[in-house]
Parts: C-alpha cells; sequence; structure tokens
C-alpha cells in the first residue's frame, strides 16, 4: 500500500492530476450508483408491496366467507385458480390458514398440507410494510392477516418470486458499472489531456529548472504563457530568478578572479622588498665586477653572486606571473606548486616576523589527480587568512600530505581563532554578510567545486583548518568543530 | 263463470313462451361449456322448446329447486331421487357402457401405497356431495360395514361438490383418496387424461342405478314433461342429440327398469340405520 503510494507520488504530476480526477469520479460513480440502486431498491419494494396488498385484499375478499364456512375446497380453488391466472408470475405459492393457524389450502398443497401449522411456512414471513425484494434469497413471505366484516378470520401467507426484481436490480447495476467505467474512461482521457495541457507550462518550468547541464535555464519567450494568470506571472517570476542567479554566479566569478589578484597585491610590497633587497647586493656585484675585472676569482665569485641574485629574482617573477596565469586550469599539483607558494608568502612571513612550520612530504602530491590552480588558491588564502589572524611574530603551518584515501592539507595558527562570521564563509553556505570579505567563501567554493571537505577545530590555542579530498575526487560534507 | 271463462279465455303467450327449466347436478362434467352447450341445443330442437339449463353448487340446491317447482325437471343422483321418492317421479335413466348403470370409484393419488379403504385410516378423503351416491353414500355405508364412520375414519374429509372436483382434490394433492362417481372419472380418463393420470382407482363398488332426470309428481304426465321424455329418449336420432351424447359419453336414454336403484336403497337403509 505504502509503495503503492509511493509510487503515486512519484508520478509525474501531469498524470498525477487526471489520474486523481479519475479517482474521483470513480468515487463520485460509486456513490450514485449506490444513490441509484437504493432508490430502485426503494421504488421496487413499494411496487411488491403495492402488488402484494392486491393480491392480499383481493385474496382476503374472495376467501372471506369460504374461510369463515371453513370451505377447504373452495378456498383451494380460489387459490388454484388465482395462481393458474397468475402463473409465471410473482404469486409463487400461497397458503390460507383458519384463525388458530392451521392451514386450510394452499395453492401447491403438496408444499403445505391441510392441517397443517401455517408457522412452518410463514417461518421468514414478514408483514406487508416490511417487504422487501432483498439481495440474496429468489423469492419472499408475506404474512397478512385474512380480515372479512371487520375481524380476522384467517391468515394469509405468499411466496413471491422476486427473481425478476433481483434479475432488474442486476442488469441496472451492470449497466450502471459498465456507463460509470466508460464515462470514467473517457472523462479521465480528457481530463488527462486538459490537465497535461494546462500544466504544459509547469513541465517547462521543471524541465529548464534541471537543464542540460543540471542549472536552471531560461525559458524562451515563446513558451511563456500568455497572458497575465498564475502560470504567465510563475514563469517570468522563474525567469527573472533565473537572471539573478546567472549574474550573481557571474559576479562571484569575477570576484573569485579579482581575490587572486587582491591576494597578489596584499603580497606586492613584500615581492617589491623581496626584489628590491638583492639589487643592492647585484648592483654592487656589477660594480665589483667592473672595479675588479682583472681579478679574475673576484669576478668569479661576483658573477656567482650575480647569477644567484638574478635566479632569486627570475623564481620571484615566475611565480608571480604563475599565479596569474589563467591557462593552467588543466595542470595537475605538483610539488612545485607548493615551493611556489612558500615562495610567494615567505616574504611577507618575514616582514611580519611570522614563523612558518612547512612540513610538505615527498609524495605530498604524488597520485593527487588535483587541479593546482584552485589548490593554489586555497593554500595561498588560508595561509594568508591565518597570516592576518597570527599578527606580529606568531606561528603558522603548512601540513601536506598524501594518503591512501586521498589527499589532506592542513593550515593552522596561533591566532586568536575565527570569528563567527569567517566561520560561516567558510563552512556554511550563508549569505555574506557586507564588509567580511570573500576569501574564506572562495576558499569553501573552490573545495566544494573539487568534491572536498572542510573540517575547522580549535585545540590548543591553535585554529585548525584541515581541506580533505578523497582519491575519488569527491569529499564529504563541511564537519564544523570537528 | 265469467271470470272462469275470461281466465280460459286468455291466452297464455307469457306461459307459452316461458323456457323449460331444466336443473342439473354436477353428476357429469357440468362445468364443460361445450357439453351443457350440446345438451342445449339437442333438447331444445327435440323439444322445439327454448331450454333454460340451471346448475347449482350442491344436489340439494337443485332438489330444493325441484321440489318447490322452480324447476321443471332435473337431473339428479338416485340418492336425492330415493331421499325424495314420495314427490319425484323418474323420467328418463341414461345409458353407459349399454346399461343404465354406473359405479362409484375409491380413488387415490398415484403413487401412495393404499389399495383399498382399509389402507386409507388416518387419510384425507375428498367427497363429491352429501347427496351423491357415488360420491358419498357409497363410501359411507361402505366404512360402515366395516364398522366405522366416515367421521372419524379419516383425518378430515370435504366435500368438493363436484366429481370432476374429486379427482381434482386427489390429484392435485389437497388430499390423499376421493369418492367419485366412475361414469365421470372414466370419461375424465378419455377427454383430460393428464387429470386423472395423477389419481388411481383403488375400489370399485357394485353397479347401482345411474343417475336418472326427475320430474315433480304432478308435472309427471304433462306436456312438457312427456315431451323431455321423448327428447332424451330421441336424442341418438338427431345430429344434436348424437353429438350432445357423444359429448356427454353416453349411448342413450330409456325409461328407468323397475329396481334400479335397489342397491342405492339399501345403502340408504344402512346409512339410517
Amino acid at each position: 500500500m505504502n509503495r503503492a503510494l509511493h509510487r503515486l507520488t512519484t508520478l509525474p504530476l501531469s498524470l498525477r492530476l487526471p489520474l486523481l480526477g479519475a479517482a474521483m469520479m470513480l468515487l463520485v460513480g460509486i456513490v450514485a450508483s449506490q444513490q441509484v440502486l437504493s432508490a430502485l431498491g426503494r421504488v421496487q419494494d413499494a411496487r411488491l408491496q403495492e402488488l402484494a396488498r392486491l393480491h392480499v385484499e383481493g385474496l382476503s375478499v374472495a376467501l372471506g366467507p369460504l374461510v369463515l364456512r371453513r370451505d377447504i375446497w373452495e378456498v383451494y380453488d380460489t387459490l388454484d385458480r388465482a395462481a393458474k391466472a397468475s402463473a409465471g408470475r410473482r404469486m409463487a405459492l400461497t397458503a390460507v390458514a383458519d384463525d388458530g393457524g392451521r392451514v386450510l389450502a394452499a395453492s401447491d398443497p403438496r408444499q403445505v398440507p391441510i392441517d397443517s401449522a401455517i408457522t412452518g411456512f410463514a417461518e421468514g414471513a414478514v408483514a406487508l410494510d416490511q417487504l422487501s425484494v432483498g439481495a440474496r434469497d429468489e423469492t419472499v413471505r408475506l404474512i397478512a392477516p385474512l380480515d372479512y366484516q371487520g375481524r380476522m378470520v384467517g391468515q394469509i401467507v405468499s411466496e413471491l418470486d422476486v427473481t425478476d426484481l433481483q434479475t432488474e436490480r442486476r442488469h441496472a447495476l451492470l449497466f450502471l458499472l459498465l456507463g460509470n467505467s466508460l464515462a470514467t474512461l473517457i472523462l479521465a482521457g480528457l481530463g488527462y489531456l486538459a490537465m497535461r495541457q494546462m500544466l504544459q507550462p509547469v513541465t517547462t518550468l521543471a524541465r529548464h529548472m534541471t537543464g542540460a547541464e543540471g542549472a536552471p535555464q531560461r525559458i524562451a519567450e515563446a513558451e511563456v504563457p500568455r497572458g497575465d494568470g498564475e502560470l504567465a506571472r510563475l514563469t517570468r517570476t522563474y525567469n527573472g530568478m533565473v537572471d539573478a542567479v546567472s549574474a550573481k554566479a557571474e559576479a562571484e566569478r569575477r570576484l573569485a578572479e579579482r581575490e587572486r589578484f587582491v591576494a597578489l597585491g596584499r603580497l606586492s610590497s613584500s615581492l617589491a622588498h623581496e626584489i628590491n633587497n638583492p639589487l643592492g647586493g647585484l648592483l654592487n656585484a656589477t660594480d665589483t665586477i667592473r672595479n675588479f675585472s682583472d681579478r679574475p676569482d673576484v669576478v668569479r665569485a661576483s658573477a656567482a653572486l650575480l647569477e644567484r641574485g638574478l635566479l632569486h629574482l627570475r623564481d620571484v617573477a615566475r611565480v608571480t606571473l604563475e599565479e596569474n596565469r589563467l591557462d593552467r586550469q588543466d595542470n595537475h599539483l605538483t610539488r612545485t606548486d607548493f615551493e611556489d607558494i612558500r615562495l610567494l608568502i615567505e616574504p611577507e612571513l618575514k616582514r611580519k616576523q611570522q614563523a612558518l612550520d612547512w612540513q610538505v612530504t615527498a609524495d605530498a602530491a604524488k597520485g593527487v589527480a588535483l587541479p593546482a590552480a584552485p589548490l593554489r588558491q586555497i593554500m595561498l588564502n588560508l595561509i594568508l587568512n591565518a597570516s592576518a589572524a597570527v599578527g606580529h611574530g606568531g606561528q603558522i603551518g603548512l601540513h601536506a600530505m598524501a594518503g591512501d584515501d586521498g589527499f589532506a592539507l592542513e593550515v593552522r595558527d596561533t591566532g586568536p581563532g575565527l570569528p563567527e562570521a569567517a566561520r560561516a564563509r567558510l563552512l556554511s553556505d550563508a549569505l555574506l554578510t557586507p564588509g567580511g570579505g570573500v576569501g574564506l567563501r572562495l576558499v569553501r567554493d573552490l573545495v566544494s567545486g573539487l568534491g572536498g571537505r572542510i573540517e575547522h577545530a580549535r585545540e590548543d590555542g591553535t585554529t585548525r583548518i584541515r581541506v580533505f579530498f578523497n582519491s575519488m575526487g569527491h569529499g564529504n560534507r563541511d564537519r564544523a568543530d570537528a | 263463470m265469467m271470470g272462469g271463462l275470461a281466465l280460459a279465455a286468455i291466452p297464455l303467450p307469457s306461459l307459452a313462451r316461458m323456457p323449460f327449466r331444466l336443473g342439473l347436478t354436477p353428476v357429469f362434467l357440468d362445468n364443460d361449456a361445450e357439453i351443457i352447450e350440446r345438451l342445449h341445443q339437442a333438447l331444445s330442437t327435440a323439444m322445439d322448446r327454448e331450454i333454460e339449463l340451471v346448475q347449482r353448487r350442491t344436489y340439494a340446491e337443485v332438489t330444493g329447486l325441484l321440489l318447490t317447482d322452480t324447476l321443471d325437471a332435473a337431473w339428479l343422483c338416485g340418492f336425492p331421487y330415493l331421499q325424495h321418492a314420495d314427490a319425484l317421479d323418474l323420467l328418463a335413466v341414461p345409458v353407459w357402457q349399454g346399461k343404465p348403470l354406473y359405479r362409484s370409484y375409491l380413488i387415490a393419488a398415484r403413487g401412495t401405497q393404499a389399495t383399498g379403504l382399509s389402507d386409507l385410516r388416518g387419510a384425507t378423503h375428498a367427497f363429491s356431495d352429501p347427496d351423491s351416491n357415488s360420491g358419498y353414500l357409497v363410501t359411507a355405508t361402505d366404512l360402515i360395514r366395516m364398522g366405522a364412520r366416515a367421521e372419524t375414519w379419516f383425518s378430515r374429509s370435504i366435500f368438493a361438490y363436484g366429481h370432476r372436483n374429486v379427482v381434482r382434490a386427489v390429484a392435485e394433492g389437497l388430499v390423499d383418496s376421493g369418492s367419485v362417481d366412475g361414469y365421470v372419472w372414466e370419461t375424465l380418463a378419455k377427454v383430460e387424461p393428464e387429470l386423472t393420470r395423477g389419481t388411481r382407482v383403488i375400489g370399485k363398488s357394485e353397479w347401482l342405478g345411474f343417475p336418472p332426470v326427475c320430474v315433480g309428481k304432478d308435472a309427471a304426465g304433462n306436456e312438457a314433461s312427456r315431451a323431455l321424455r321423448q327428447a332424451l329418449i330421441g336424442l341418438p336420432e338427431s345430429m344434436a342429440g348424437r353429438a350432445a351424447l357423444s359429448a356427454l359419453q353416453l349411448d342413450g336414454f330409456q325409461e328407468a327398469p323397475a329396481g334400479l336403484f335397489d342397491g342405492i336403497a339399501r345403502r340408504m337403509r344402512l346409512l339410517e340405520s
């Protein structure tokens, strides 16, 4: 039953509503049929009672004096003639008894012998006003007083054949069933078509809500219902919502893009220092080369110094460029990515005199088929967030490792802990509150996009944010304060 | 004198036009309209006079009408004739199977085991008429001979007022047995065999005088009575008469021989004793 109900609820609305309509019609049909049969039953009962009353009254008139005289032959002859006159009709058998309940005669004396007690034949007999066709027995029995000259001189018990009335009722039931079934079928079919037509906008809406890419699609103007009905308004509202969602997604995409530059911007002064600081040494090296050009050992040493300085500058420039490259979406995470991030953030951390505990195992990125760009963005954002949290002289740690069940990244800091708003941005889809920044929410979106999960823990004055990606590239749902 | 002459001079067209009233008891198939009609035609033709056939339910009613001169003649049974022999005269008697005699039959429903009156103790029984010889007197006196009485021998006895009714009562199961005119039963066996098929003759009486046609003693010699006698006896001579006799399954009518009803008289004495 429950399964059937469940199956019914999973049917499309365009099928469920017509089915519901058909079921209601069926119910109405059953109730109406019951009413018709009930009315037919009442009419038949009234007809039967009227006929029986005429029968009893006629017999009373004819038999009254005969019963009074106990004229058995005449009573029998009258009953016999009455029975023959109505052969094949309503009265199947009639017996007449005297006032003592002894049978004087019956239309079939073999069934009801003379002088037998009428009570035997009268078993189950009912009075005239209680006479009913019934549904089971082919005959019903009637018992009525035989009145003559104002007094009861005997009793009449008649067996009435009601098979024709029952057949009539059965035929009526059959016709009702056939008629109702046909009408229900036709109207259900028409109802189905009408409902389907009426629900077409809803079907279109449902189809567009789960479009080919799994994202809501805009409904073409040609498919928007005409007029200003509910469905037209609903479709327009839906299109408005789809537009808003698209606009929001576009805004978020732009925001995320901008966030990368924001992160670099935050590092720019450090990077400038990183470039500027070696420049003095490098210029000194060129002066030394120029001044001591005749001393090959000094020139070699200065050239080596110059080379190291330039290589460092090249690395800084490469990393910076790498972070801004847009064409490396398909590159998988490698150990170099970790080193790049370290190179990017170390000047900033040094500037803030923050200690970095960098633990990246040799095989941290081995066998992990994760795209490099979002992972770099995740690491960079988390470390910058941690750096901002711990303040001057704080401790920051990064631990990346790969296991059998996937890849894990942990960023920890000794800061005061994530405020509630920041946790909401990192761990939930709650609406962003103005002024909070989008870095952590970007982390969340990127992790979710890669099928990963984020855990947050605060232990012994250390804030730990862990990001997991299982080997299949899917993570579990977020778990806060694990 | 003048008055007497006046009366004598007055023609009696009203009397002349009055039909001859012949009473019929259910000694034969009095419910068969065709038989009645054929008899009516035959007698009207033979008597050259309108005949009114008067039917009543009981023998007593017809006998009473005859005794009070309401009827000109009546086809009675030998039993009521003998009961009123001092007031009635025999006009003619039917001839059946060559004799003016018939028998009473004791019949039982087919399928019952009874073989005679002695087996019918406690049964329900149908008599024809309390004034019928074959339909009552014979069985009643047979029981007397057995030392019993009809009122107690049978658990219930009814009068069906008609020999055919007796046959019906037995055949249709209203009663177990019946006393019936043998001539009627035999005739029914020919014309309504489906009726007698439901019955079985388990006893026959001795031959007794056939129910006669009687007139009041006062009218015995009058012209109308003589005309009726001639008409009855002369029935075989006309086509209508033969048709009537054929319908009645009778050979004809004859004058009643002396001592024809002695057998019935003996039974009457037994009943009265």
